[in-house]
């Protein structure tokens, strides 16, 4: 799911020049009023329907003793299942591992994307083969990827792994994470960089001349002006590529199946309910991780302030 | 798993959950005995209680993709038995058996009907028959189930004194050594270890080749060394954690051999193919392995070939036969099938005299059918077949659970690295979480 | 940088940086490309370029074109995805057209939950839905996968066409209608084609979110009756039961990939306006 976290910074920021003054409810607005809900049912019921009752449901399951195969002992069992889990290193180790794929992958993605999104802006010709070859890490699917760099990454199958002295990076831990960090890098740089790109667009060609006239560098018009101007994009990215990796699953599930201590968080709840047939332990993994992204953007949303999406909705 | 020789030699694979015990080499075997198995089932003749249907009906097999064409032979076989009753139609499962696994499991959580047939790995009955999905066994079809078929093997099948699955095929490991480099095979693992270390001393080939990653290979063989040691994993109603005395001696020699100058230096990475291609190699004086690794060797290294022998599985209390951990599949009809009657049936007939002697010859699956093991159709290909006998009739089952993929998951990442062993340690360990496991209160990794 | 005359050198330049972008972007998928046309034994081989080329993966009786084993996912796939970008537009674009135009209390709150379930863990729902779909009856159909992508390509939906929409000058409406067009006319003459381009890069981008997932298509589904190519891939058997089936795979992955490289090549500019208009417009 990772595209549907793009166009919400399209409008997520426009929305707020939507807002109109509040006015006096006259017929006419009355009418559009029930015009607008009328319109926005549909999509409500459908996003509510699919989200809001499965995580109810999720939360008493996660109360629950449940195995599928122990249909005769399903019980309540109160918080036991997140004692369970929040005691287990299994839990502390998938957490780490996504933890450090989050941090690495998004920092190395902004850095990458900054760079290509300059070259996009910058480059002299090319520019269209540029975006089109761009595009492809991002359309492609993901699990279809994964398989070239599993194949790539393979002892005596692989021109990566030929091309270094026949290692077998998927079997060590923390060489397996780095591969997955690549993988992951080598998809989203070009969607942070196409954001990015937008946000250079808004810089100002004529107080870059300005600087360059009173004898700023390129790296100091870079530093001072740029990147200022491009604070609301590079937030925005930001969220949402650290959202996005929080919820790795595809790239680990074909690369390692979660071996070897390289399973993200979402690898775990996966593999305890379909392994394990927990339902219980699986839906209080699914509640763990579903609090754990909402600190995440409860934290982004109070730490940058208006500048993220999402703001206004908090203060209305 | 062991058929893997065309597989990719270090591909990371999914450990613990994966790998069956199933025999050995898919691969294509000179047909030697298929000729001879003239052999008819039993009691087929009983069958079709499934009413006045028009047309034959037709049966899904769920069962592991085997492309030695043996299964595909017995299907033949049973169409043209059943007289028009039923025609079966094979439905390979995925490669690995955690798929398989799940693939089954997810479809009898949604009650599919279209599932009639299920070949089970030996360590699945339990969780088929707690969670109602496995039909029992009972009258005739129990009987001739049972009838002549290998005890351990038939353990594997029971749950709470109930019978949920036919055998089909079993497996055990040997003692596979260098008769060049050892002249008289080791009776125990002290002297085996012994033997290695002077080996290594005189700089002769010298490895023991033996199952050490974090996946389901391990888990067997602590299981076989528990149980050597006098022991058990659980007790019989899987209720309770009994490893104790015996767990920590197995511990200890486990720990004793990955740290000795006898143990593979990728001991922490290596499956059972792995263990094959190194003593091919001839890095190794021993290897404890399935069948398998003979036609292979023969094939790969036919100069290495002539001192490659074998020897029953070495002792952990010296004087008392290992006991080896069983492998194999059962067949199991599903509860939600609709043909129950005709399925009970045609397991049967798949799994009869007949069709185990082409599967173990041409698919290289050693026979739960005891008589077969003094069939000289099977001597061709099965040199060691009384070895293989006298094992499988002492051998030990692995935990019978309905979470056992949690208990073996556990386990397996306790005890890989062996290097990092603990003996006390890692038993007290265990014991903690594989009594979580056994109240649904464990994760797996 | 118009005033700046470019040099030979800043050409080289900038075209080697250019080079060493497509060549990263492009590698991989030229290696699975090359992958499935190698032959199965040499799929053992790491040189980058098939020695013999085949087409054994694609077609033949051990192509995956000549299987249902891939057939069937690869109609599921698309049929999946059509139906649930169909939905899924249609719904966001009342949704967005309300969001553009209309002034209602609560629109702050549907963008908010948009947002919301635009981040939302998707594991978080697959043990619910796994269960709540069992006990349904949409355990392993197409409507139990075109449900939940609807749902979560409604927020990109709402957001991609809302941005669109706020960009249509609707007065051209009122313009028609003055000029004696009916309100019908007015919308299928002016409004409609000024608002396709959005429908179509929305209907895109949701049809890729579709055509891209895999957590809940491997989770929600058991047989080749309702699972999508990507979640089949991962189900290939080989000729034997520990060879892994790597020309077949990347085969499938190949041909997963070419409704991509269509879109791509010949939407590219549709698609960075979509990914990117509201940042732009912020």
């Amino acid at each position: 799911m990772s595209s549907n976290t793009e166009a919400v910074t399209v409008a997520a920021q426009g929305e707020a020049k939507v807002r109109k003054g509040r006015k006096q409810l006259s017929e006419g607005a009355r009418a559009e009023r029930r015009l607008g809900w009328m319109l926005c049912a549909p999509a409500v019921i459908v996003m509510i329907a699919v989200t809001a009752y499965p995580v109810g449901y999720a939360i008493w399951l996660s109360l629950e003793r449940y195995n599928l195969e122990l249909p005769q002992a399903i019980k309540f069992v109160g918080l036991s299942n997140y004692g369970a889990i929040l005691s287990s290193p299994y839990w502390w180790q998938a957490l780490k591992v996504t933890v450090i794929i989050t941090i690495f992958s998004v920092a190395i993605t902004l850095v990458l994307g900054m760079l290509l999104a300059l070259l996009m802006h910058r480059t002299l010709f090319g520019r269209g083969t540029l975006r089109t070859a761009a595009l492809i890490p991002y359309g492609i699917v993901t699990v279809a990827a994964a398989y070239g760099w599993q194949y790539a990454w393979t002892p005596g199958q692989g021109y990566l792994s030929a091309a270094f002295n026949h290692s077998a990076p998927l079997t060590s831990e923390v060489k397996a994470i780095i591969v997955i960090i690549l993988a992951e890098i080598w998809k989203t740089t070009p969607f942070v960089a196409l954001l990015l790109l937008a946000g250079l667009s808004l810089v100002p060609e004529d107080l870059q001349k300005a600087a360059k006239v009173d004898g700023a560098t390129a790296w100091q018009r870079f530093i001072r002006i740029t990147l200022p101007l491009m604070k609301p994009a590079i937030l925005v990215a930001l969220l949402f590529r650290t959202l996005d990796s929080f919820r790795i699953f595809d790239n680990i599930y074909i690369l390692t199946a979660g071996n070897n201590g390289t399973g993200s968080v979402s690898n775990l709840g996966y593999d305890n309910l379909f392994n394990a047939l927990n339902l219980g332990i699986g839906s209080a993994i699914s509640i763990l991780i579903f609090i754990c992204v909402a600190i995440i953007a409860v934290l982004f949303i109070k730490g940058f302030g208006t500048a993220a999406p999402g703001t206004d909705i908090g203060k209305r | 798993m062991m058929a893997g020789r065309d597989r990719p030699p270090m591909r990371p694979q999914r450990p613990a959950k994966c790998r069956r015990l199933l025999p050995g080499g898919r691969r294509r075997r000179t047909v030697a005995g298929l000729a001879t198995a003239g052999l008819l089932a039993a009691g087929l003749a009983a069958c079709g209680t499934s009413g006045a249907s028009t047309g034959p009906v037709t049966l899904n097999f769920y069962l592991y993709p085997d492309n030695s064409g043996a299964t595909q032979t017995a299907i033949k076989n049973c169409d043209h038995q059943s007289g028009g009753k039923y025609t079966i139609s094979y439905q390979k499962l995925p490669n690995g058996s955690d798929g398989q696994r799940q693939q089954l499991v997810r479809r009898m959580a949604a009650h599919d009907p279209t599932i009639d047939i299920m070949g089970l790995d030996v360590t699945w009955e339990a969780e088929f028959a707690q969670a109602g999905w496995a039909a029992p066994w009972t009258g005739a079809n129990k009987a001739q189930a049972e009838n002549g078929t290998l005890k351990p093997s038939l353990q594997t099948a029971i749950w709470h004194n109930q019978l949920y699955a036919v055998p089909d095929n079993t497996n055990t490991q040997l003692l596979w050594y260098r008769s060049d480099l050892v002249p008289k095979p080791p009776a125990t693992w002290a002297q085996m270890i012994a033997d290695a270390e002077q080996l290594a001393k005189q700089g002769k080939p010298h490895l023991i080749e033996i199952q050490g990653a974090q996946y389901e290979g391990t888990t067997v063989w602590f299981n076989t060394m528990v149980a050597s040691a006098g022991g058990s994993v659980l007790n019989a109603d899987a209720t309770k954690v009994t490893l104790s005395t015996p767990a920590i001696k197995a511990l200890s020699i486990m720990k004793q051999l990955a740290t000795s100058s006898a143990a593979d230096p990728s001991l922490p990475v290596q499956m059972e193919n792995d263990n094959r291609l190194a003593m091919e190699g001839g890095t190794a004086a021993f290897q404890l392995n399935y069948p398998f690794v003979y036609p292979a060797m023969k094939a790969d290294n036919p100069k290495l070939f002539k001192h490659f022998k074998w020897a029953l599985y070495p002792e952990v209390i010296p004087g008392v036969p290992a006991k080896v951990t069983i492998g194999g599949i059962d067949l199991a009809v599903s509860a939600y099938s609709q043909h129950q009657a005709l399925a009970f049936q045609a397991a049967l007939c798949l799994r009869d005299a007949q069709n185990q002697l082409i599967a173990a010859n041409v698919g290289g699956v050693p026979p739960t059918i005891a008589s077969l093991y003094s069939n000289p159709a099977l001597f061709a290909n099965y040199p060691f077949h009384a070895d293989i006998l006298k094992e499988l009739e002492n051998a030990s089952v692995r935990p019978k659970t309905p979470v056992y993929q949690v208990v073996s998951i556990d386990i397996s990442h306790l005890i890989s690295p062996p290097s990092g062993i603990n003996p006390t340690g890692t038993e007290r360990s265990m014991i903690s979480q594989l009594n979580n496991a056994l109240q649904s209160k464990g994760l797996v990794p | 940088m118009a005033t700046v005359k470019t040099t030979p050198r800043q050409k080289v330049g900038w075209g080697t940086a250019n080079l060493v972008v497509i060549a990263l972007a492009l590698i991989p998928v030229l290696w699975l490309l090359s992958l499935s046309f190698k032959t199965p034994t040499a799929v053992l081989d790491p040189s980058f370029w098939p020695k013999q080329w085949t087409w054994s993966n694609y077609f033949r009786s051990t192509g995956i074109l000549s299987t249902s084993q891939f057939i069937r996912p690869l109609l599921n796939s698309i049929g999946i995805g059509l139906i649930a970008t169909f939905i899924a537009v249609v719904l966001a674009s009342m949704a967005a057209y309300a969001v553009a135009r209309l002034r209602f209390p609560g629109k702050g709150l549907l963008i908010g939950m948009a947002l919301l379930i635009a981040m939302f863990p998707v594991i978080s729902l697959v043990t619910p839905m796994f269960s709540i779909e069992r006990a349904l009856g949409l355990f392993n159909t197409w409507p139990g996968l075109i449900i939940p992508y609807v749902a979560f390509g409604l927020p990109l939906g709402i957001y991609t066409l809302s941005a669109f929409f706020r960009e249509i000058p609707w007065e051209l409406e009122k313009a028609a209608k003055v000029d004696g067009a009916t309100p019908f006319q007015a919308f299928t003459k002016v409004i409609a084609p000024l608002a396709a381009p959005g429908m179509v890069t929305t209907s895109i981008l949701v049809f890729l979110l579709c055509w891209n997932e895999f957590l809940l298509a491997i989770s929600l589904t058991s047989t080749t009756a309702s699972r999508t190519a990507p979640a089949s891939i991962a189900y290939f058997s080989g000729s034997s039961q520990f060879t892994v089936p790597t020309g077949p795979i990347a085969a499938a992955a190949v041909v997963i990939t070419i409704p991509i490289i269509i879109f791509v090549v010949f939407f590219q500019r549709r698609i960075v306006a979509g990914l990117t208009s509201g940042a732009v417009k912020g």
